[in-house]
């Protein structure tokens, strides 16, 4: 559902931006409503950067309209950035500043700056304060720039990739650091290309393709669209031939799976029970059984596919 | 935002550039042991000079905050943008020019500083006198931190990389060095490339310079070495800021193009002016220059309408009797022996020296000017070879303009400032009234 106008933290009507003869972004809007987490999914070249950027100011749009909490970004960029924190992609910082410095350098320049010991600390960054930036490891590096996010206690955050090039370990803690926002009350934008990252943080989920806005929704919303049919993924101790497993009530599809046979189905449960009495008929035993249903990537896929097939055949055309 | 929170983030972010700048080791050896070897390099070739690497120092400190502002700033500002430093500063809520110009002014102290290291250390490793004019060499240093450190800015907007700053930073640093009068001496350099000169900065910049360790008037007369740097480093450094570039991977745009040309406009229109307006006469080196002098420009010469002796202008007593010379006057001959302006390395500069003092007196009415203008011949025959004197006083009387002239001698009780040009109009009557009576073509 989406917010009332009048509500939303962040509002972006329409934006169009373009790179000389290349569409960046093409009449994009969507609203962020105050404390949720939106999660704008895109491959690389599929616009987000630009998006961002023109919500922060740093891009003048060829058309549309970008306010932040009622601020234009357009005719005021530098009073709009005041209000937002923001962590971009393939940012740094000099080789030999500290944690401490930075944090100090960037707070200087609002008039209200958060508590600069109290980030270090929130961002288990404390021990490192004094270490030069070149010696801090790929996570912390990481935590400094959502810490640098938050020196002017922004009430809106922007976070460009904030987890790439992460191991998983340092990615489930910016997880939790990026959740904890949410719960202080503030906004988020989120762009990732990681699909898990997007159904665990996300509220709501912009999916760009091409520049296009082609899906906005919650995870449970686009899971729920999604056309792709249920799988049913299974290993048996002696092998099944493919003719048995065609003629499993519900099966559209199958094909051979680590093993075993992945089939997709119209109806689980009647496929489980089919299977389970040719096993019995047979004498043969289940090893392992999985049912899979559509995720996000699969509703990606879907939606990107259609969308590339179609602008291919336009190409053509 | 505040003002205050700006002004306070600026501050924070000059102080911190700086002292990044001496946490790099890179940094440290190009910002001060590059411009310590380019004094040692001056210093094996000048040292035997009296006084040695004096008339150098222009040069050096010319080469030095050039090399600071065309290759330290762009490559340091680079170097960020490469690494996407200035990405995340872009996030600030400030204007782009504030925090450029907190980054020029963090430059502006490392070369100053850099400088203030090879003056003190020409001073303790070669006795090179400081300058003469100390507070003026900060005024010099300002025009020429400001045009050079324009087209450093300019450089880092137009550069992709590392290596396209030090390309591009060599297209100006090696012109100048070579035929722009920064390395290379403008009076050893053919006429053609003096004429060049007139269009680089890099000859305004050595002027201003030299002016405050040599000339005695400072930086009086040098309006338009002030005037060509600020058009220069404006021109360069509006272009650089509309240029400027947050981020590395976008490409030069057409209207590039359109701001180099105005960059490069600033220097035609320097060299252009100073064309014009005569100031691209050929240099030649002062030793030569009365060398160059011939027995037939010496008998060329005409005294027809000098003023006499006893006359309100060019007033000179007659000789001094032998053991009879006026107490005033030998008091102030003594003082004129000891007057080391007198003792230029440069003959033709020592002799030009001693008539600045007599027209001095003469100008500034000095109770003493007629005994002054005898005491100070006296003395040009004690010290030179009649057949020598002759040629100098000669390319004085016919290059009235070259070389420096002196305004006032406080050392000698001489403090009233005058004009440059009469000073030089009254000194070539006497440079005239002493060749005449050395030729013995006037009366003594």
């Amino acid at each position: 559902m989406q917010p009332p106008p009048s509500l939303a933290h962040v509002s972006v009507a329409n934006l169009a931006k373009n790179y000389g003869p290349i569409a960046a972004v093409r009449n994009v809007s969507f609203e962020l409503a105050p404390g949720e987490i939106f999660g704008l999914l895109g491959q690389n070249g599929a616009g987000k950067t630009t998006t961002i950027e023109c919500l922060l100011g740093l891009q003048h749009p060829d058309a549309g309209q970008i306010t932040i909490n009622g601020i234009n970004v357009l005719t005021e960029p530098m009073r709009a950035r005041q209000r937002v924190g923001a962590q971009l992609q393939s940012a740094a910082l000099q080789d030999k500043i500290t944690p401490l410095e930075a944090l100090q350098l960037f707070a200087s320049f609002y008039a209200k700056p958060a508590d600069t010991a109290q980030l270090l600390g929130q961002f288990e960054l404390t021990g490192k304060a004094r270490a030069p930036f070149a010696s801090l490891s790929g996570g912390q590096k990481q935590r400094l720039f959502l810490a640098l996010a938050l020196v002017n206690d922004p009430k809106i955050l922007i976070l460009d990739e904030p987890t790439a090039g992460l191991d998983p370990q340092a990615r489930r803690e910016l997880h939790g650091i990026i959740a904890n926002f949410k719960t202080a009350g503030r906004t988020i934008l989120l762009c990732t290309h990681n699909l898990d990252e997007a159904s665990t943080l996300c509220d709501r989920i912009g999916i760009l393709h091409q520049g296009r806005l082609i899906a906005n929704a919650t995870p449970t919303e686009l899971i729920a669209r999604a056309r792709t049919s249920p799988r049913v993924a299974f290993c048996t101790t002696r092998p099944l031939d493919a003719a048995s497993i065609a003629s499993l009530p519900g099966v559209t599809s199958h094909a051979p799976h680590s093993g075993g046979w992945q089939v997709n189905t119209t109806d689980v449960n009647r496929t489980i029970s089919g299977l389970t009495r040719i096993l019995e008929a047979t004498g043969n035993e289940m090893l392992d059984l999985h049912i899979l249903r559509p995720t996000l990537e699969d509703v990606f896929i879907e939606l990107t596919g259609q969308a590339w097939a179609e602008d291919s055949a336009e190409n053509k055309a | 935002m505040s003002a205050g929170s700006t002004l306070s983030g600026l501050v924070h972010h000059f102080l911190l550039s700086l002292k990044l700048n001496f946490r790099s080791l890179q940094a440290l050896v190009y910002g001060y042991l590059v411009p310590v070897f380019f004094l040692l390099a001056f210093g094996s070739v000048f040292r035997s000079d009296i006084p040695p690497l004096l008339f150098q120092m222009g040069q050096l400190l010319t080469i030095s905050i050039l090399g600071g502002a065309c290759f330290g700033l762009p490559t340091a500002l680079v170097a960020e943008r490469e690494r996407g430093v200035w990405r995340r500063y872009r996030l600030l809520p400030v204007p782009t020019g504030s925090l450029v110009a907190s980054t020029l002014l963090v430059r502006f102290i490392i070369i100053g500083s850099a400088a203030v290291l090879q003056i003190a250390l020409a001073r303790l490793a070669y006795h090179t006198p400081l300058p003469a004019h100390l507070g003026q060499i900060f005024v010099a240093f300002l025009f020429v931190g400001f045009a050079f450190l324009g087209l450093g800015l300019l450089i880092a907007a137009l550069a992709n990389g590392v290596p396209a700053v030090q390309a591009l930073g060599q297209c100006l640093f090696l012109p100048m060095i070579m035929i722009g009068g920064v390395g290379v001496p403008l009076a050893v350099l053919p006429e053609w490339a003096q004429r060049v000169a007139g269009f680089m900065p890099g000859r305004y910049a050595v002027d201003l310079l030299q002016r405050c360790f040599t000339n005695p008037n400072g930086l009086q007369g040098a309006s338009f070495s002030m005037i060509a740097l600020v058009v220069i480093g404006t021109a360069a450094g509006c272009a650089g800021l509309k240029l400027f570039r947050w981020e590395s991977g976008r490409r030069v745009s057409r209207t590039t193009w359109v701001w180099l040309g105005i960059a490069l406009l600033a220097w035609f229109a320097v060299g252009l002016t100073a064309t014009a307006t005569g100031r691209l006469d050929p240099v030649l080196p002062d030793a030569i220059a009365y060398e160059t002098i011939t027995d037939q420009q010496i008998d060329q010469i005409t005294y027809d309408g000098l003023p006499g002796d006893n006359e309100l202008v060019t007033r000179m007593s007659p000789p001094f009797k032998p053991n009879a010379m006026p107490v005033r006057a030998r008091e102030f001959a003594n003082q004129l022996k000891a007057w080391s302006l007198s003792y230029a390395s440069d003959p033709g500069q020592a002799v030009r020296n001693l008539i600045s003092v007599a027209a001095v007196a003469d100008i500034g009415a000095d109770l003493r000017e007629a005994e002054i203008g005898r005491v100070v011949f006296d003395e040009l025959q004690a010290r030179y070879e009649r057949r020598q004197l002759c040629h100098i006083l000669t390319w004085i009387i016919l290059r009235p303009n070259d070389g420096q002239a002196i305004i006032r001698v406080p050392e000698l009780r001489l403090r009233r400032n005058l004009s440059e040009q009469m000073v030089r109009e009254r000194g070539v009557l006497y440079a005239k009234k002493y060749l005449g009576r050395l030729l013995r073509k006037l009366p003594d």
